[in-house]
């Protein structure tokens, strides 16, 4: 029972840090929070399917595509979501704007795919279905390389060291002549790529589902709350406790509890600590 | 591209610019030539931060012309006024702390091709060999005045025409200051033209060979800083209409 | 003579004014209704359905239009109070938990319970930024719906329960039309006293100008829990009248549509504006009976509208209908204050003493912004503070408004302890302000916006303002024809119902300090009120000033326009990083050596 729980607790709590790390790489490049975070790992999963279930593509050509689609819509995002509302004074414009996509997003997918969870493809045909099955440890392997590779990306390439200035000291950089709008762009479709990747490494344990993406919207932001905006390891520390917990809740008390057991502790927390529990951003008011 | 003594490098007239209502230039007539150093002076408020902001990109325009080095700046971001020669050193030394002081040099020199990036950043830190030393350190264990060391160091990786320094004494000791004001002097007779904004009017008066006073957006003083009466006639600049 | 013929030619141009434009607001309204009741007459049973369904809804967005609308508080979960009331109504008179209650005190026990959980689902925004809110938001309605799948033995669980049935005569189609159209008016009503009161100014202002609205004395907490309470029960009973419509529920009734459904109805429909969100349900209503083949894009459509509202016309179909403010505004507009005017804004009984601040320390990241400050303001007097970029001096006005407390040192007023970081108390203890970048509600008019100025001087409660009772207009008419004259005094009367973000920028100086006098102040803190002003307007402004101080309300001026400082101040203090460096009369300072050279530097 305890390995259950561990097994599939990490494994879901590694598509909820990588979603996390979705809503961050979006902040970090723009200071928004997106809606279309959760919509993203959704569509991960929905394209793995449709591309390699639906179309019988190879599954790598399948992934690739995959990891194109899902850059696209994260490219839509900035574009028509994102870059007007970054222009006006108004502070909530970017909740309506991400939030009516990720709505047609949602909407698209239930009407064009299905509203019923369909079959995932498996990836690499190893494990027999017990604790060590590749959909436990899939996720998690996945969260470990795209962390890995975005340690590579941002400390030793030029591109990445300027996301990371765009981050710190928008105005700066752009006075040192950095090009912010595509850097923006291309966060953006990088943060698209991640939650893709979320979505279909996840795709064996949570099926491609429409409904994954008001979940994982829920789910995935729930790891940025506790990290800290911006706070990619506190993202990834949230995500494994939180898959933890909620899985130890199923255990215990049951699945419809147990959201209402997670949901408690995300109001909790951010009522004790409204800016994570590692910190976050300080804002001068006046 | 040589340009003829008669023409100047930087050439700016009747410039109106402001924060969206706010006006805040209202009509600004400058030149620099090639080489020159230009110090800018004038009380808080009066325009100076907006001024380069203005010739930079940063900020838009609401009428007036900009010409640098035979370009048109109408409309053009600084991206591209960096890549054309014009480094805009802005106040505040604000650098990536969250970088090393190589990385920060690196993105300065985003634009410049990738053979020659190392050579840029190596020649710009011998110019200040304080932070030569913690070239390897992150930002956030420079000191203020290292900090803007930095920061001036990042406009000179571009090899600019003209070098704009908004305030680089800010909150600096004077051993500090003066070894900045070093730094103007030496890249005069490299040919770089500089435009500095100052509060600190002597040390400013002293590395300039011209000067204007910026007074509530509009020009009220040019000069040559040899010229006599200059502290008087700043003084006026300053507070205004005689009052007692 | 002059003034009082002015005043009274003011007041009845204000009542015209006045009468006209609740006319203009209240019209369409009532014709809207006047319509809607002849609906069962002209039509058959299914429309009936439908016009009733709209009413339903329309009873819960039009209190949640003042959460979002109004409070800009982005509550996008709301189904759950519609789920909570729906529920709880039904379950009470069916008898499955207790014997059963007749439907109308089953609606009222719903009122309450969707009151408490009003408040719940709304506390989180006192802490919560937009977006976490949001958030939480949608986990409650999640919630609810678990529960009621979860708990068989009382809601049904998966098989629902059925819903209330109503009593004679409100038990036929048209009958429970006419009730459910009753309420909605009743919520029409109510919320539009509300718009028109200091309640509804106030939640404006929370939402567009905090900052303001915490220096005007209006109490954000306090505020925002009335209107969840409110809203919470207004929906909750509107879900025990979706009972009723629906005769069964089940919990796929509340779906995550209908929350899309009301958020996007008051989105679409305008902030700040009745009239647009209720247009708004209409349409949101019928769009799909009018579009059948369209039903399963509905969300879709929904979110199409919505972000297009967003990128192209952000203040909805309010603002398309908004006609008064297309009208062009004279290009060359002067402002021309009338100092005479002053008197009648500023009349107190005058300060007994001013202000005081001690051994003042306050540091920003490890820097000292303030190192140990004394300072005096004497009351009556014009004090200036003075002080090159990054001396302190705006953020001396933020300690003494209470933005900040300092880390040591006291501030006092006539000789009481000022609490330190109690923002929100400093109206009513006699200080009011302006700011260095105006800080006010683009979207109301210039006369709404003075009239926030004056919240704390209103004697109505917010059931009085409710129900339109006679304190609430007694305290709308004080407040109106005070914000007249202010605006009178400062010279902008004649743009008083334009909408302020179309105002010049010195324009909406001038309009702060007419705020700021509303609440007859002892002391106004100037902050740099001549930044961005003409050399004309600021010789008006200093006049304007020096009659502020004769009247006896002392005033503290930030500035760095020398001409002003030396023009109108009694006395000077210079702050230089951080600390004080000279004070004295103007002609003192202005040879004062130091002085010279901490500004000039060197």
């Amino acid at each position: 029972m305890l390995a259950s729980i561990i097994a599939s607790g990490l494994a879901v709590g590694a598509v909820y840090a990588l979603i996390g790390v979705t809503y961050n790489t979006m902040f970090s490049a723009s200071r928004v929070m997106s809606f279309t975070a959760g919509q993203l790992g959704m569509l991960g999963g929905v394209f793995g399917s449709l591309f390699v279930l639906r179309l019988g593509l190879p599954l790598v050509v399948g992934l690739m595509l995959m990891l194109v689609c899902c850059a696209i819509v994260g490219l839509i995002t900035e574009f028509i979501a994102v870059r007007p509302v970054l222009k006006s004074l108004d502070q909530h414009l970017y909740v309506l704007s991400t939030l009516a996509l990720a709505l047609m997003i949602q909407q698209v997918v239930a009407v064009e795919w299905s509203t019923e969870p369909q079959a995932f493809p498996r990836v690499f045909g190893i494990g027999g279905g017990g604790i060590l099955d590749e959909k436990f440890w899939l996720p998690v392997l996945t969260c470990a390389v795209t962390i890995c590779a975005l340690e590579l990306l941002y400390r030793r390439t030029l591109t990445g060291l300027a996301f990371l200035a765009i981050a710190e000291d928008n105005f700066a950089a752009r006075a040192l002549g950095l090009p912010e709008r595509n850097l923006r762009m291309a966060s953006y479709a990088l943060a698209g790529m991640i939650g893709g990747l979320a979505g279909f490494s996840g795709g064996q344990l949570l099926l491609a589902f429409v409904a994954n993406g008001p979940l994982l919207n829920f789910y995935g932001f729930v790891p940025v709350a506790l990290g800290g905006l911006g706070n990619n390891r506190g993202a990834i520390v949230g995500g494994f406790a939180l898959g933890l917990f909620q899985q130890a809740a199923n255990f215990l008390v049951g699945g419809i509890f147990s959201s209402v057991a997670v949901f408690m502790l995300f109001i909790v927390v951010l009522l004790a600590a409204p800016r994570g529990l590692f910190g976050g951003h300080l804002a001068r008011r006046v | 591209m040589p340009i003829s003594a008669a023409e100047p490098l930087l050439d700016i007239r009747g410039l109106e610019a402001g924060y969206g209502k706010i006006a805040v230039l209202h009509g600004v007539d400058m030149t620099i030539g090639a080489g020159e150093v230009v110090t800018l002076l004038g009380p808080n408020g009066a325009g100076k931060t907006t001024l380069l902001r203005a010739i930079s990109g940063l900020v838009p325009w609401n009428a007036g012309g900009v010409t640098f080095a035979g370009l048109n700046l109408a409309g053009i971001g600084p991206r591209e006024t960096a890549r054309r020669g014009l480094a805009h050193v802005i106040e505040g030394h604000r650098i990536f702390t969250n970088q090393t002081v190589t990385d920060n040099l690196l993105l300065a020199a985003y634009d410049v091709p990738r053979a020659e990036r190392d050579a840029r950043v190596d020649e710009a830190l011998s110019y200040f060999p304080e932070i030569a030393a913690k070239r390897y350190d992150r930002g956030s264990t420079l000191s203020g005045g290292q900090q803007q060391m930095l920061a001036v160091a990042q406009g000179l990786v571009r090899q600019p025409k003209l070098l704009m320094l908004d305030e680089p004494s800010a909150g600096l000791s004077p051993v500090l200051v003066d070894r900045v004001l070093a730094v103007v002097t030496k890249l005069q007779k490299t040919g770089t033209a500089v435009l500095l904004v100052e509060q600190l009017i002597e040390k400013a008066l002293a590395v300039a060979d011209r000067v204007y006073a910026l007074a509530q957006g509009k020009i009220v003083l040019q000069a040559s800083t040899d010229e006599v009466d200059l502290p008087r006639r700043l003084e006026h600049a300053y507070f205004g209409s005689e009052a007692a | 003579m002059p003034i009082s013929s002015e005043s009274a030619a003011g007041t009845m141009q204000e009542k015209s004014l006045a009468g006209i434009g609740s006319w203009m607001f209240a019209g369409p309204l009532i014709l809207i209704f006047c319509l809607a009741s002849l609906v069962p007459f002209v039509t058959n049973d299914y429309w009936v359905l439908i016009a009733t369904r709209a009413a339903i809804y329309w009873v819960l967005v039009g209190a949640l239009n003042l959460v979002i609308g109004f409070a800009g508080q982005l509550a996008i979960g709301y189904v759950a109070l519609l789920t909570l009331g729906a529920y709880t109504t039904s379950v009470l008179v069916a008898g499955n938990v207790s014997p059963p209650v007749p439907v109308f005190a089953a609606l009222a026990i719903a009122g309450v319970a969707g009151a408490i959980f009003g408040v719940i689902v709304g506390l989180p925004a006192l802490r919560l930024r937009t977006f976490y809110f949001a958030i939480s938001t949608l986990g409650f309605a999640t919630i609810i719906t678990q529960i009621a799948l979860a708990w068989q033995s009382v809601t049904g669980g998966g098989i629902g329960l059925p819903g209330p049935e109503m009593p004679a005569p409100f038990h036929t189609h048209a009958g429970f039309y006419f009730f459910c159209l009753a309420a909605a008016g009743l919520i029409t009503w109510m919320t539009a006293n509300i718009a028109h009161s200091r309640f509804g100014r106030g939640l404006i202002a929370v939402r567009d100008a905090d900052v303001a609205a915490e220096a005007t004395g209006i109490r954000k907490a306090r505020l925002l829990m009335t209107i969840f309470v409110f809203t919470g029960a207004s929906a909750a009973i509107a879900g025990g009248l979706f009972a009723a419509l629906q005769t069964y529920i089940t919990p796929d009734a509340f779906t995550f549509d209908l929350s899309v459904l009301f958020f996007i109805s008051i989105l679409i429909g305008g902030r700040g504006s009745i009239l647009g969100p209720l247009l708004g349900t209409v349409i949101l209503t019928l769009l799909p009976e009018f579009a059948a083949p369209l039903a399963a894009w509905s969300t879709f459509l929904y979110a199409v509208l919505l972000l297009a509202i967003v990128l192209v016309a952000p203040g909805g179909i309010a603002a398309l209908l908004d006609f008064g403010n297309r009208r062009a505004l004279l290009a060359n507009r002067t402002i021309v204050p009338k100092a005479a005017l002053v008197g009648h804004l500023l009349a107190t009984d005058k300060a007994k003493s001013g202000i005081a601040l001690r051994g003042v320390v306050l540091s920003f990241l490890g820097v000292r912004a303030i190192d140990g400050v004394d300072l005096d303001v004497e009351a009556g007097k014009i004090h200036g503070l003075i002080g090159p970029n990054g001396s302190g001096k705006t953020t001396i006005l933020n300690v003494i408004s209470g933005f900040y407390g300092p880390e040591a040192g006291s501030i006092a007023l006539g000789g009481e302890a000022l609490k330190p970081g109690d923002s929100e108390s400093r109206a009513s203890q006699g200080i009011a302000r302006t700011f260095q970048t105006p800080r006010i509600v683009g979207e109301a008019s210039v006369l709404q916006n003075v009239m926030i100025g004056g919240t704390i001087r209103g004697q109505s409660t917010f059931v009085e303002s409710l129900f339109c009772l006679p304190r609430h207009r007694g305290d709308e008419r004080t407040l109106r024809s005070e914000a007249m004259t202010a605006l009178s005094a400062v010279g902008l009367e004649s743009l008083a119902d334009i909408r302020a973000d179309r105002l010049q920028h010195s324009e909406l100086r001038f309009m702060e300090i007419a705020r700021a006098c509303m609440a007859r102040p002892t002391f106004i803190l100037l902050d740099e009120p001549a930044a961005g002003l003409s050399a004309d307007e600021i010789l008006r402004l200093g006049q304007f000033v020096k009659a502020i101080s004769r009247q006896g309300t002392g005033v503290l001026l930030v500035e760095h326009h020398a001409d002003l400082i030396f023009d109108t101040c009694d006395y000077v203090t210079v702050l230089n990083l951080g600390r004080v460096l000279a004070q004295g009369t103007p002609a003192e300072i202005r040879v004062h050596k130091e002085v010279i050279s901490a500004y000039l530097g060197g």
